[in-house]
C-alpha cells in the first residue's frame, strides 16, 4: 500500500513538473509582452492571464503539496492583483522583480523534491538569484513527450490495423510458394524413377504429355502468385508510406514552441550587458519535425547570443550612431518551395568587423586570411563559421572563443541544410538558414571498393566523376584531381579504410586504378565546406537506406558512422565523411607510395632509441610502439653504439645532447662502420639552428627533427619514409 | 510358512536397500547447486557459457567485416533486422583460426544492457554442470583470455565467464580518428 502511495506521489510530481513548466513559460512570455506593449488595454488583458497563470500554479502546487511554491504564487498572484486594479505603475523595477520571481518559481519546479524552503523563506521583493544563471540551459528540463490530438491518433489506428492484411497477404504468399515447391518435389521424385528406364513407346508419350500438362499448371501458379505478390508489393508500399507520413506528421511541432525561451534569455542576456533589446518573432506558427526542432535550439540560442554580444552596442554607443537606443533582433521563419525552412536572425547593430574577421584568421594560419585570394569580403565574412575565428577582443566565459558560430554551421550541416550571414558595417548582421522541414529519409550512394560494397551519406556526395589515370597528379607525393576549376586532394578509399588488397585468399577485383587507360570513378564529398576527392572502384547505385547503430560492443568505430540493411538482406556499412577526411589528412595513405604497394599499415621494424632523458625515452618509446614498432632504448650514444653492435636494428632515432657520445658523434660512428652504411639515422633536437642542421647531414644523418615542432605526426611520418 | 520367509527376507532386503539409499543421501546431502552452460567449440577445444547469458544462437549464414575493428571483431551480422557485431574469441584465447563454414555458430551474449555475439565453430549442445565441479583454471592459463575464465571442469571443458566478458570495457569499441581536422 505504502509503495503504491510512493509510486503515485511520484507521477504526481513528474505531473506537475510538466505542468508547472507550461504556466512558469506562459508567465515569462506574458511578462516579455508586457514590456513591449504600450496600449494600456492589451496590457490589462496580459495581467488577467498571467494572474490565472499563477493562480492555476498556485493550485496544483498546493496539491502536491510544495508550500514554497504556493507561496510565491500566492506573491505573484497579489501583485497581478494589484496592477490589475492599476494601483500600482508598471516600472522596469517591479518588471524585473516579477522576472525574477518567475524564475526563482521555476527552478523549485525543477527540483522534484521539496527542501529548497530557503528561498521562500525570503520575501518576493528580496527574492534573490541563489545560483548564477545557468546561461543557455532552461531552468525547467522539458519533459520529452508530445502531445497529440485524438483525431491525429485515431487514422493511425487505422493505419496499423490495415497491417494485419499484410501480414496474412505474407502468409498466403507462403502458403502458395510452399504449394509450388511441393509439386515441384512431386515431379522431381517422379522423374528419378524414369531415369533408369528405357523409353518404351506408349508410357513414355504419356510421362511426356503428363510433364506439359503439370508444366503448364505449375506455370500459371507462378504467374498467379507473381502477380498477387506484386499487388502486395503496391498496397504494402502505400501502406508503409502513408504510416510513415502520418508518423511523421505526429512529430510536426510549431516552431513557436521553440523560440518562446528566447526572448527572455535575449532580455536577460542583455540586461546583464547594459543593453537594451527587442526580439521579434514571425512565423512561430510554422510547423516542423521535432527531432529538427530539438537540434535547432542550439544554434538558435547561439546565433542570437552572437546578436546580443556582438551586434548590439549599449544605448549610448547606438545613439551616436544615431540609432533607437533599443536594439531589434528579428527572428522570422518562412516556408520555402513547400519543404524547405528559411529561419532568418537579423540584428540592427554594427555589423561584424571584415578586417578582425582577417587578422583572427591570419591568427589561426587559414590560407583564407590572404587578403588577395578572398578579396571579396563576402568570403571573408563567412570565415566566422570558421572554429576559433572571433572578433572579440577577450576570451570571456560565455563568448569570445570562436566555437559558437562553428557550432551553428555544424549542427545545421548535420540537419542538412545551410548557414550563410550578410552584414553591413552599422547597419547590422543577418543570419539565413536553410532546412528540410522534416528529417529526410537517408539516402545513401552505394560504392565498391576493393571486394566491399559501402554506403557514402548522398548529402555529402557532391558529384561522381570519371577520371583517368592522367587527371591524377601529385603535389608533394600526394594526389590531386581538378574538379570545378578547383584543385582537390584526394585519397583512395581502400588505403583510408585499410582494406587489404587480397581477401580470402582470393584477389579482389582488380582495382579500377591499374588500367592507366580505362575511367576511374571518384567521388567528390563535401563536409563543413571542406571537400575532398575519393577514388572508389565502383559506383554502384543512389537509394533510400535506414542507418542504424553497430550494437553496444562497437560504440564507436573508426570512419564508419552505422550500417544498414539493404533489400537482400546484407549488411553494409555506412561511411562518416567527417572521419573519412580526417583519415586521409593525418595517414600517409593519402601518398602515392602506400597506394602503390597497397600494403596495410601494419608497421614492423626495429628501432633503437637513444635519448638521456628519462620522460623524452618513454614518450618516444610509447609513440613508436603505439605506431607498432619493437622499440630498444638506449641512455646515450655509448650504450646505442653498444646494442647496435649486439642487436639488430632497421633505424635509430637518437638525441642530439647526450653525455659520454652525442648524436653527432653517435652518426659519425655508425656511418664508419661499414655494416651501418645504409642504417636510416633520424636525429632528434631541441636545438634549433642552422649550423646544427649542417653538422647533422655532415654527419650522415638521414632527418633532423625539430623538438619545437616535433608531434608525433611527423616523426612517424619521417620514419615511415624509411621503413 | 516359506511365503512368510520370503516375505521376511523381502523385508531384510528391502531395509538394506532403504539403509543404503539413506546413506547415499546423507553423503549429497549438501545440496548441490548446477549452471546450466552451452557448450561449443573453438578450435580443438571445448568451451562453455552460462545460458542464462545466451539470448538465443544463430546461425552464420554471412558476415560484413568492418574496416578499422580490432582483430577480434569478426564482423556484423544480421539478426531479423537488428545489427550485432560478433567477437571471435579465438582471437583472444590465440587459438589457431579456422575456416568459416556450415557448422559456425554465433552465440549471441545479452545481459540487458549489452549485447553482442561470439562467434563458435560448432556448437554442441546444452547441460548441466555443478558449480563444485568447476575447478580454477591452471596457473599457466594466463593473459587477457585469463579473465574471461570463470574454470575448468573435470572434461577439460573451459567455463567462460559471461558476466565478465559482458562487462569488459576493454572489448568495447569506442574509436575515434584522431588528428586535426
Amino acid at each position: 500500500m505504502d509503495n503504491d502511495n510512493e509510486e503515485f506521489l511520484k507521477r504526481l510530481r513528474e505531473t506537475f513538473r510538466v505542468e508547472s513548466g507550461e504556466h512558469v513559460r506562459a508567465m515569462s512570455a506574458g511578462l516579455i509582452e508586457l514590456e513591449k506593449t504600450t496600449d494600456p488595454k492589451k496590457q490589462v488583458d496580459i495581467v488577467e492571464t498571467m494572474f490565472r497563470e499563477a493562480h492555476s500554479l498556485k493550485g496544483a502546487a498546493r496539491s502536491v503539496d510544495r508550500p514554497d511554491i504556493e507561496s510565491l504564487c500566492q506573491a505573484l498572484e497579489g501583485q497581478f492583483a494589484t496592477l490589475k486594479r492599476q494601483e500600482a505603475a508598471l516600472t522596469p523595477a517591479l518588471l524585473d522583480l516579477l522576472h525574477q520571481t518567475v524564475d526563482g518559481i521555476a527552478r523549485l519546479t525543477s527540483y522534484a523534491e521539496k527542501g529548497q524552503t530557503k528561498i521562500t523563506q525570503q520575501q518576493t521583493g528580496e527574492l534573490e538569484n541563489p545560483m548564477p544563471r545557468a546561461g543557455v540551459e532552461s531552468p525547467f528540463p522539458q519533459a520529452d513527450t508530445v502531445r497529440i490530438p485524438t483525431t491525429k491518433l485515431a487514422p493511425l489506428l487505422l493505419q496499423a490495423e490495415e497491417m494485419i492484411s499484410a501480414k496474412m497477404a505474407a502468409g498466403q504468399r507462403v502458403r502458395e510458394l510452399q504449394e509450388i515447391d511441393r509439386i515441384l518435389s512431386l515431379w522431381k521424385a517422379e522423374s528419378e524413377k524414369w531415369k533408369d528406364r528405357r523409353s518404351s513407346g506408349l508410357e513414355w508419350d504419356e510421362w511426356l504429355e503428363r510433364n506439359g500438362e503439370r508444366m503448364t499448371a505449375l506455370q500459371s501458379q507462378v504467374v498467379a502468385t507473381t502477380k498477387a505478390a506484386l499487388q502486395d508489393q503496391r498496397a504494402f508500399r502505400r501502406m508503409v508510406d502513408d504510416h510513415l507520413e502520418a508518423m511523421k506528421e505526429l512529430l510536426m511541432l510549431p516552431v513557436g514552441s521553440l523560440v518562446e525561451v528566447l526572448p527572455k534569455l535575449a532580455r536577460d542576456l542583455s540586461r546583464a550587458q547594459g543593453k537594451e533589446l527587442e526580439l521579434t518573432i514571425q512565423g512561430a506558427e510554422i510547423k516542423i519535425d521535432k527531432r529538427i526542432l530539438e537540434e535547432l535550439k542550439d544554434p538558435l540560442i547561439h546565433l542570437v547570443r552572437n546578436c546580443v554580444d556582438h551586434g548590439i552596442k549599449k544605448p549610448e554607443d547606438r545613439a551616436r550612431e544615431g540609432k533607437p537606443p533599443c536594439g531589434t533582433i528579428r527572428l522570422s521563419f518562412v516556408v520555402k518551395d513547400n519543404r524547405q525552412m528559411g529561419i532568418s536572425v537579423s540584428d540592427d547593430g554594427s555589423g561584424v568587423d571584415i578586417d578582425k574577421v582577417r587578422v583572427a584568421a591570419a591568427k589561426l594560419g587559414l590560407p583564407q586570411a590572404n587578403a588577395e585570394k578572398y578579396s571579396g569580403p563576402e568570403e571573408t565574412l563567412q570565415l566566422i563559421f570558421h572554429s576559433g575565428i572571433s572578433t572579440s577582443p577577450i576570451i570571456t566565459d560565455i563568448s569570445g572563443r570562436g566555437l559558437g558560430l562553428a557550432i551553428v554551421r555544424e549542427k545545421v550541416e548535420k540537419l542538412g541544410g545551410t548557414v550563410s550571414v550578410t552584414s553591413e558595417k552599422s547597419a547590422g548582421t543577418t543570419f539565413r538558414l536553410l532546412l528540410p522541414m522534416t528529417l529526410a529519409t537517408f539516402r545513401g550512394v552505394l560504392v565498391r571498393v576493393r571486394s566491399r560494397v559501402f554506403v557514402l551519406p548522398a548529402i555529402n556526395v557532391e558529384h561522381v566523376l570519371r577520371a583517368r589515370a592522367a587527371d591524377i597528379k601529385t603535389i608533394e607525393n600526394r594526389e590531386t584531381i581538378q574538379s570545378g576549376g578547383q584543385i582537390l586532394a584526394m585519397a583512395r578509399l581502400g588505403d583510408i579504410l585499410e582494406l587489404p588488397v587480397r581477401e580470402n585468399g582470393f584477389e579482389a577485383k582488380k582495382t579500377s586504378g591499374e588500367t592507366a587507360a580505362s575511367y576511374m570513378p571518384v567521388v567528390i564529398l563535401t563536409f563543413a565546406e571542406k571537400r575532398m576527392a575519393f577514388l572508389v572502384d565502383e559506383v554502384l547505385q543512389e537509394q533510400d537506406v535506414l542507418v542504424k547503430g553497430l550494437g553496444g560492443q562497437l560504440k564507436r568505430v573508426r570512419n564508419i558512422a552505422g550500417a544498414t540493411i539493404l533489400g537482400t538482406g546484407k549488411v553494409v556499412p555506412v561511411l562518416n565523411v567527417q572521419d573519412l577526411m580526417k583519415s586521409a589528412v593525418s595517414s600517409t595513405a593519402g601518398a602515392r607510395k602506400a597506394a602503390v604497394t597497397g600494403t596495410t599499415p601494419a608497421r614492423t621494424g626495429r628501432i633503437l632509441v637513444a635519448e638521456d632523458s628519462i620522460t623524452a625515452r618513454t614518450l618516444l618509446k610509447n609513440i613508436l610502439e603505439t605506431a607498432g614498432y619493437q622499440v630498444a632504448t638506449a641512455v646515450d650514444g655509448v650504450d646505442a653504439f653498444t646494442q647496435l653492435r649486439s642487436n639488430e636494428f632497421d633505424l635509430v632515432v637518437s638525441d642530439v645532447d647526450m653525455p659520454q657520445m652525442n648524436g653527432f658523434e653517435l652518426t659519425t660512428r655508425i656511418r664508419a662502420d661499414k655494416k651501418f652504411v645504409e642504417l636510416p639515422v633520424v636525429l632528434v633536437t631541441a636545438l634549433e639552428s642552422r649550423e646544427d642542421k649542417e653538422r647533422g647531414i655532415e654527419a650522415g644523418a638521414n632527418a633532423y627533427i625539430i623538438k619545437s615542432s616535433f608531434d608525433q605526426s611527423n616523426l612517424l611520418e619521417v620514419i615511415r619514409r624509411f621503413l | 510358512m516359506k511365503q512368510d520367509q520370503i516375505t521376511q527376507n523381502n523385508g531384510a532386503i528391502l531395509k538394506a536397500r532403504a539403509r543404503a539409499l539413506a546413506k547415499e543421501e546423507d553423503q549429497a546431502l549438501a545440496p548441490r547447486s548446477f549452471i546450466e552452460i552451452t557448450e561449443f567449440s573453438l578450435a580443438a577445444e571445448t568451451y562453455g557459457i552460462e545460458s542464462s547469458f545466451v539470448r538465443e544462437v544463430y546461425q552464420l549464414r554471412d558476415f560484413t567485416p568492418l574496416p578499422g575493428v580490432p582483430s577480434f571483431v569478426l564482423g556484423i551480422v544480421n539478426v531479423r533486422g537488428q545489427i550485432l557485431s560478433v567477437v571471435d574469441l579465438k582471437k583472444i584465447f590465440n587459438l589457431p583460426a579456422k575456416g568459416l563454414g556450415e557448422l559456425n555458430k554465433v552465440i549471441i551474449l545479452d545481459n540487458g544492457r549489452m549485447e553482442f555475439g561470439i562467434l563458435a565453430d560448432a556448437v554442441l549442445g546444452t547441460r548441466p554442470v555443478a558449480l563444485d565441479a568447476i575447478q580454477a583454471s591452471p596457473v599457466t592459463v594466463t593473459g587477457i583470455g585469463a579473465e574471461y575464465l570463470k574454470g575448468i571442469t573435470g572434461e577439460r571443458v573451459v567455463i567462460l565467464d559471461a558476466k565478465k566478458i559482458l562487462d569488459d570495457e576493454k572489448i568495447i569499441v569506442n574509436e575515434r580518428v584522431s588528428g586535426s581536422e
